[in-house]
């Protein structure tokens, strides 16, 4: 990528990519919403400086009086030739590699993380246990709806054990078991997808076979808190708390399918 | 009629003229442009084809990873070459050699401080250190700058602090850590580094050119190759984040030494952005505080992401020293800072 028009289209490219990740329901599957203003703003700048490397005149002075690293001997020092010609080539390729993030999205189109990331990442684990939770929403129609991260942190921390005898409403996908069941589980994202954790309930009393990846909605309740109230650390093998289900209905994936409030923020 | 190969490594400059000269020679230009075109149709062409053969989870999981990484940087890229073309075009090197004392043991800890007036992640960083660099500051200075900017700036350490509610210590642990860090790195590069080789489009933009020509092009240029760089950190960390198994960490948490050493590890491998890796250590909770200081130290100033970046910017011989150099020294600070404050 050596000549300025070929770094212009470039620029164009991945800055049209910017604009319309900035507006696309699309991009709430790799990153946060905070994100699709700055994205606007990235693209419009790379588009600016795209439209100006292609639209600009007298683009082309003569080769040696393009850089002459004897002119800036603070620049040039200490630097052998042959290296630096290296060093180049290699930044020249380099940039082609920016179109790869654009023809993976339109190759593979990658879907929102789903069970297949769940089981190979670790899952939030509980530490010591502590902190009070603030009060219950009210229950909507017979259940208290609420994110799946705020269910498992009131079921690990909560000393007052606010879930006990409470019915819940919960929303995520289904994630295969080691031992044939389900954990309904769902991923929080801060930032983007690769700082996303997954969040999971083991379902209990649910007889049908969900296949991976079905968005469920579950109402019932917590089996039992695992908040000790003594200060001390849940073993993290046993901190996956049980969801005694009475109602599970397979849904359509919510338009975001992450949740973005892990530790109630 | 000229070939639609690819141009930039059939044109491949052999003698040090030809690679001082940034653009090729009349009639090779169009070839880049048309095979990008080409690309693209046959992309969204062969979707259809290919859409069913790519469609395993392991691929569809790193492709996510990959897409998110590369999109969460780029606004921050862009962010980092803006500083650096706006460096190249406004300010003289003479001034910016001139505007930090001479004397490493003042320069490196000014540079450090000033990282915390840039609020951007490590992506931004990095061109604006190289940007420094060739400007005249000493090597030392733009590389504690690199490693402090991202740590310390106040958008990660309000981040911090919201990860860690009631726990101030963490954010002020955090600030100090990585100061400390990236000033002992600094100082150990004066005596141990041999200066910051700058590699090929790193170089000053030609002379003769206006403001907004100068801006534009070292904004063009410092975009192009940090960001080719940074998709290869993006593919890398994407590759690692699918193929570590889940578990692993469960096993090393007990052992106060393994689970830092564990810690500081996954941070390289994780690439995270810094104003989002305070929240994956607050969740980090089978570890000790400490450890967790070791994440949130070591993230910002080593990752493969960056590391990728580094490689392209500095050659690879830095590439290989650097981060090393940088690893060890920020789990040192991290681990001293937290034995105090922790």
């Amino acid at each position: 990528v050596t000549d300025r028009r070929t770094q212009g289209t470039l620029l164009l490219a991945v800055g049209g990519m910017a604009l319309f990740l900035g507006r696309s329901a699309l991009t709430l599957s790799y990153v946060r919403a905070f994100v699709q203003p700055l994205l606007l703003a990235s693209g419009a700048v790379l588009v600016a400086l795209g439209v100006a490397a292609v639209a600009a005149p007298g683009t082309r002075l003569a080769p040696s009086t393009r850089f002459d690293p004897a002119a800036r001997p603070g620049a040039a020092a200490g630097r052998q030739p042959a290296a630096a010609g290296e060093a180049h080539t290699g930044g020249s390729r380099i940039a082609w590699l920016l179109v790869l993030p654009l023809l993976v999205l339109v190759l593979v189109g990658p879907p929102p993380l789903g069970s297949y990331a769940a089981g190979r990442r670790a899952p939030v684990s509980a530490g010591a246990t502590g902190g009070s939770m603030p009060p219950l929403e009210q229950p909507v129609n017979g259940a208290v709806p609420m994110e799946l991260s705020e269910f498992y942190f009131r079921a690990v921390f909560d000393e007052r054990h606010s879930l006990d005898g409470v019915r819940v409403r919960l929303i995520g996908f289904a994630s295969p078991s080691h031992d044939g069941g389900y954990l309904l589980a769902r991923f929080a994202m801060f930032c983007c997808a690769a700082d996303a954790q997954v969040v999971e309930v083991a379902v209990k009393g649910d007889p049908v076979r969900r296949s991976a990846d079905q968005w469920l909605s579950i109402e019932g309740h917590l089996r039992a808190s695992l908040a000790r109230g003594d200060g001390q650390e849940v073993d993290p093998g046993d901190a996956t708390p049980d969801l005694i289900a009475d109602s599970v209905t397979p849904i359509q994936p919510p338009r975001d399918r992450y949740e973005h409030t892990l530790f109630g923020y | 009629v000229e070939p639609l190969g690819p141009a930039p490594e059939t044109g491949a400059p052999s003698t040090p003229a030809a690679t001082a000269s940034v653009e090729r020679a009349p009639g090779r230009p169009r070839a880049d442009g048309r095979l990008l075109l080409l690309l693209l149709v046959i992309a969204i062409g062969a979707h259809g084809l290919v859409s069913g053969a790519l469609s395993g989870p392991a691929l569809e999981t790193w492709s996510t990873i990959f897409v998110s990484i590369s999109i969460q940087a780029l606004p921050f890229l862009v962010l980092g070459v803006l500083v650096s073309g706006a460096i190249a075009a406004l300010v003289p090197p003479s001034l910016l050699a001139r505007a930090l004392p001479r004397q490493p043991l003042v320069a490196v800890p000014a540079a450090g401080l000033a990282g915390a007036a840039l609020p951007g992640c490590e992506c931004a960083s990095v061109p604006i250190a190289a940007r420094l660099a060739a400007g005249g500051v000493a090597p030392a200075a733009a590389l504690t700058f690199m490693l402090a900017a991202p740590a310390i700036n106040p958008v990660v350490l309000v981040a911090t602090a919201v990860a860690f509610p009631g726990r101030p210590q963490m954010v002020v642990g955090r600030f100090l850590g990585s100061l400390l860090a990236s000033v002992v790195v600094g100082l150990l590069w004066t005596r141990v580094g041999r200066g910051l080789p700058i590699a090929g489009s790193r170089r000053p933009a030609p002379a003769g050119l206006g403001r907004w020509e100068s801006f534009s092009h070292t904004a063009r240029h410092d975009f192009l190759e940090a960001g080719g760089w940074l998709v290869v950190g993006a593919m890398a960390a994407a590759t690692l984040q699918v193929a570590v198994p889940r578990g692993v960490l469960d096993q090393v948490a007990h052992d106060h030494l393994l689970a830092v050493v564990a810690l500081g590890l996954l941070a390289v491998v994780l690439a995270i952005c810094s104003e989002a890796d305070a929240f994956v250590a607050a969740s980090l909770q089978q570890f000790s505080l400490s450890a967790r200081l070791v994440f949130l130290v070591v993230g910002p100033a080593v990752d493969v992401k960056l590391i990728a970046m580094q490689a392209g910017m500095f050659g690879r011989r830095f590439a290989l020293r650097f981060p090393a150099l940088t690893f060890v020294v920020a789990v040192g600070s991290a681990l001293l800072v937290g034995r105090w404050l922790l």
